[in-house]
């Protein structure tokens, strides 16, 4: 039984009508009706990896530099890429860019440049007067690394960085390695160049040059270190293996770049060969066009198969160098010991090969000859081990090294193109990042493999120092947005922006870069073009979108969150989220 | 501040001194001119609203709601066949009880294709809950626009504010531009009193049933009836205020009339000419401009048109089948009066035929010299 309620006396005052609004309103609040009650789809904010993030061999944000770059805050994108990679001058110049190959705008229209961005930005800010900042910490123990490449350069940046104190040791006079002996000024100049070097070396390095480790300074000399890195590159040319190679007016590849990018004069005579495919064979093509020669490339499969980067092939090409396909020298013709002429075979392509090209064989009988002065050899380059300890353990012609980038000797480890890795500045600088936080976690007595697991971005290889720093724990999720999961109704289809170039005549009067970069108007509309593959960027569409007014702003405004009191799994902002930074589980 | 403006510029400037909030309106002529001098306005940052871009009118009115519906001062304008093309959105508007202010330009609907003025878009529009204001001046426009925003406020219905299109809308005037300050004070920031807001989210127009629908609607009709009151002391108040004031029933040299004269909108205008020459005369005629058409005057008209003996009524409109929308309007006002004078009708420029000082003068002659109208309105400038 129920109660009866006393009668309360309220003698004065008159009875209240029952309050009517003046349109229909629901009496209770909606919050009473918690819908999220029917949900069995669970939508929450997860930010995921951007492909290019994952395929960037050096470790960078790009997702986030080209964010910041978009809101024209150009500055904060040069730090999120410097943070990772201390040349982004040199990338932006010479990178072969994995990462707009992997850029899922290319499935739209076509690929965001990325890589011309990343040039903007480092010249933007050198321009600006940026530079590094200073280490915050100062460490005692002592590192040294053996050649100033990409790899040597990167790793000094990352341990003088994080306090370290760095020595680097080049055989050379200059520092640079690759990027200042092998390749041409066309491409990178050489004061560019130089004031990247000067950036990582105001961070405090000491710099020992014309000191090979090894022969000049030998290995004992090293004892003091905590950790060595070993970054000598791959210097030695493959020979031919012809008659006449030891003949006046043959020389590798690397040998004739290396006089070149030191202002040597070289006599190439009239008609040069070169042998090859690759980058070299074309720089060394067209480092001779420069010079006045009159080159000519003889590779032995098809232009499908030239090793070379196809935006390399297609430079080569428009500046008109000639290029026989399907021929290999068999033999060098020389009169009173000097280059005469050279002497090729035909060759057919046969089935692939292990590496999955189609291997070239040779059509007997049908050799041609071709009247040359010179001869240029660039079928490859190997590291030279002679100068490693003997202990050191080599295979297939290269440093060994594990997935720490550590080498068998405690302490010591390598990188660039010294191991087995894919020869390019970019998988340089990624293993120099490699090899530093290898060093720093095991001088601060780390689990090496667990720390260098946290600073992966996805599966390829690419490591973050800034997630090293976190631990991995910076809510970005392991996953890569496929273009599938972003919803391209919000993106209009635009043009990428072309890469200017110097005409034909402009370019091969000296060596002035061919490519003058893009303008501010053009590096602020490829910014603009960027999906922002996985990341939540604040667009409120979830927000618009929510039928049930679940999603709010996050208290911090970096974001938002799901209220699933309220949320009944529609799904609907998984649907809108114009670039997948929100995921479903199947879960009440 | 005196500016010499247009109708459509006046309403514009009346909009803006309002401080709205949000905007929204699909283009149409004569009204066009409004909303694109806002939408500069607000792309200047001159005006701090959000200009609100839509594929229709029906979408224009159904955003203005929502946004009103939040607590946001809101202003949009139309004219003729966009006005007939909301016709779904002003019931659910004033149903909501949403204080949305709308200036429709008058034009005519078709067929035949017209775009020039006509009132019977507006005026056939009586039943959708919204209260009817019809200027006769530009001054007038931008400060009924003001008044309007305060009416609305006051008794939770939307309001309409009428210009005649072209003769009006594109015509140019000096108009007083009152100051921002000025405005301020007479117009406080909307305070809604029900509002869609995620910190109390509740359902708006939530299904009645049958017990309880007639309830609102009858909350609804009392409010127009306040209405009246209202919009006679908002005007009082803002006459007060700026020095400016029109009433619910203009009238000129009414008190001593045997005939008057009854116009909306600029008609008016031209018959106080017309009257002054009556008046030097010797004759006794008078003019009432109907200012307030919804809700309709009827009071008051009963009391000014008490000893008056015949009255003429131009409409600018008709109702097929029916005859003029205001004369009916006024016959059924005046059925139980007490002393009541005879009703003349007349319907004059439709589709923007010129109504001149000679249409007026034919209209009065006919009413002065025939004791009694012959039951069917007259129809002026027909080709047969």
């Amino acid at each position: 039984m129920k109660k009866k309620k006393p009668v309360k006396k309220k003698a004065a005052v008159p009875k209240k009508k029952t309050f009517f609004p003046p349109m229909s309103l629901s009496f209770e609040g909606t919050l009473a009706s918690k819908t999220g009650t029917w949900r069995y789809l669970t939508p929450t904010y997860v930010n995921k990896l951007a492909p290019c993030n994952e395929s960037c061999p050096a470790g960078e944000d790009v997702e986030a530099a080209m964010a910041l770059a978009g809101e024209e805050n150009y500055f904060g994108a040069w730090e999120k890429i410097t943070a990772e990679n201390p040349l982004p001058r040199v990338c932006g110049r010479v990178c072969f860019h994995p990462c707009e190959g992997a850029c899922n705008r290319k499935d739209f229209d076509q690929a965001t440049s990325i890589n011309a961005l990343e040039r903007f930005l480092g010249d933007y800010a050198f321009q600006s007067g940026k530079r590094f900042a200073p280490p915050k910490e100062k460490k005692k123990e002592k590192v040294a690394i053996i050649g100033s490449g990409p790899a040597g350069l990167s790793c000094a940046y990352h341990l003088a960085s994080l306090g370290y104190r760095v020595t680097l040791w080049e055989a050379q006079p200059e520092l640079g390695g690759v990027l200042r002996y092998g390749i041409p000024s066309y491409r990178l100049p050489k004061d560019v160049l130089d004031q990247e070097i000067d950036n990582i070396l105001s961070l405090g390095v000491e710099v020992k040059t014309s000191a090979r480790v090894g022969t000049q300074v030998k290995w004992a000399e090293l004892k003091n270190f905590a950790a060595i890195f070993i970054a000598a590159g791959a210097w030695k040319s493959l020979p031919l293996k012809i008659p006449g190679e030891q003949a006046e007016g043959v020389m590798s590849g690397l040998q004739f770049l290396q006089k070149v990018n030191t202002g040597q004069r070289v006599n190439l005579g009239q008609r040069v060969a070169v042998i090859g495919g690759g980058n070299t064979a074309m720089d060394a093509a067209r480092s001779a066009l420069r010079l006045g020669a009159k080159p000519l490339i003889i590779y032995r499969r098809t232009k499908e198969e030239m090793p070379a980067w196809e935006e390399e092939v297609a430079e080569t090409a428009e500046e008109n160098i000639e290029m026989i396909f399907l021929s290999s020298p068999v033999k060098i013709l020389t009169q009173d010991g000097k280059v005469q002429g050279i002497e090729c075979l035909k060759n057919l392509l046969g089935p692939p090969g292990k590496d999955g090209r189609r291997e070239p064989h040779p059509i007997e009988g049908s050799n041609f000859t071709l009247a040359v002065d010179a001869v240029i050899s660039a079928i490859g380059e190997v590291p030279d081990l002679s100068f490693l300890p003997e202990e050191l353990p080599k295979s297939d012609g290269s440093l060994l090294v594990d997935e720490t980038g550590a080498t068998s000797l405690k302490g010591v480890f390598a990188g660039g193109d010294i191991i087995d890795q894919p020869r390019t500045v970019s998988y340089a600088i990624g293993s120099g990042k490699k090899a530093a936080l290898a060093i720093d976690a095991t001088l601060q007595g780390k689990n090496v493999v667990e720390a260098l697991r946290s600073a992966r971005w996805g599966e390829k290889g690419s490591l973050s120092l800034v997630r090293y720093q976190k631990g991995g724990v910076d809510g970005v999720a392991q996953e890569v947005v496929k273009f599938s999961e972003l919803n391209p109704a919000y993106f209009k289809p635009e043009a990428r922006k072309p890469r200017e170039k110097l005409s034909g005549p402009q370019r091969t009067a000296g060596f002035p870069e061919v490519n003058p970069g893009l303008s501010p108007a053009s590096a602020l509309f490829e910014a603009k073009r960027c999906f922002n593959c996985g990341v939540c960027n604040l667009c409120h569409n979830c927000f618009f979108f929510c039928p049930d007014l679940a999603v709010a702003a996050r208290p911090d405004n970096l974001g938002y969150e799901i209220n699933y009191d309220y949320c009944k799994g529609c799904c609907i902002c998984v649907e809108e989220c114009p670039r997948g930074a929100i995921s479903v589980e199947v879960k009440k | 501040m005196k500016k010499l403006l247009t109708g459509n510029s006046a309403v514009s400037y009346g909009a803006m001194l309002s401080r709205v909030e949000v905007i929204s309106a699909y283009p149409i002529t004569p009204q066009t001119t409004i909303v694109e001098e806002l939408s500069e306005l607000c792309a200047e940052g001159k005006l701090k609203a959000r200009f609100i871009r839509v594929e229709s009118e029906h979408s224009a009115m159904a955003c203005v709601a929502a946004a009103c519906a939040t607590g946001a001062r809101v202003f949009t304008a139309t004219s003729s066949h966009g006005l007939a093309y909301m016709h779904e959105m002003l019931h659910w508007t004033s149903g909501t009880r949403l204080p949305v202010v709308m200036v429709n330009a008058n034009r005519a609907i078709g067929a035949p294709w017209s775009i020039w003025c006509e009132q019977g878009d507006s005026l056939s529009q009586r039943d959708t809950g919204w209260l009817q204001l019809y200027c006769q001046s530009a001054q007038e426009a931008l400060d009924t626009v003001i008044q309007a925003y305060r009416i609305a406020e006051e008794i939770l219905l939307p309001v309409m504010v009428l210009v005649d299109g072209f003769f009006l809308s594109h015509t140019s005037e000096p108009v007083e531009i009152p100051d921002q300050e000025l405005v301020d004070q007479f117009l406080p920031p909307y305070q809604a009193r029900y509002k869609l807001t995620p910190e109390d989210p509740h359902t708006f127009n939530i299904m009645a049933d049958p017990s309880i629908f007639i309830s609102f609607k009858h909350a609804a009709q009392k409010s127009m009836e306040q209405g009246k009151k209202v919009v006679a002391r908002v005007d009082r108040e803002f006459k007060a205020h700026f020095g400016r004031g029109y009433g619910v029933v203009e009238q000129f040299r009414c008190a001593d009339a045997e005939v008057a004269l009854l116009a909306v909108g600029t008609v008016a205008s031209t018959a106080r000419e017309v009257i002054d020459q009556y008046r030097k005369q010797g004759k006794k005629v008078g003019l009432c401009r109907l200012r307030m058409f919804r809700p309709f005057p009827a009071e008051e008209l009963i009391k000014l048109l008490a000893g008056i003996k015949k009255v003429a009524v131009i409409d600018r409109d008709n109702s097929l089948g029916a005859g003029g929308i205001v004369a009916q309007e006024l016959k059924a006002a005046l059925f139980g009066a007490p002393r009541k004078p005879k009703v003349f009708e007349f319907i004059a420029g439709l589709g923007g035929k010129d109504i001149t000082p000679e249409t007026i003068q034919g209209v009065m002659e006919y009413t002065i010299n025939n004791p009694k109208p012959n039951g069917a309105p007259i129809w002026i400038g027909v080709e047969e």
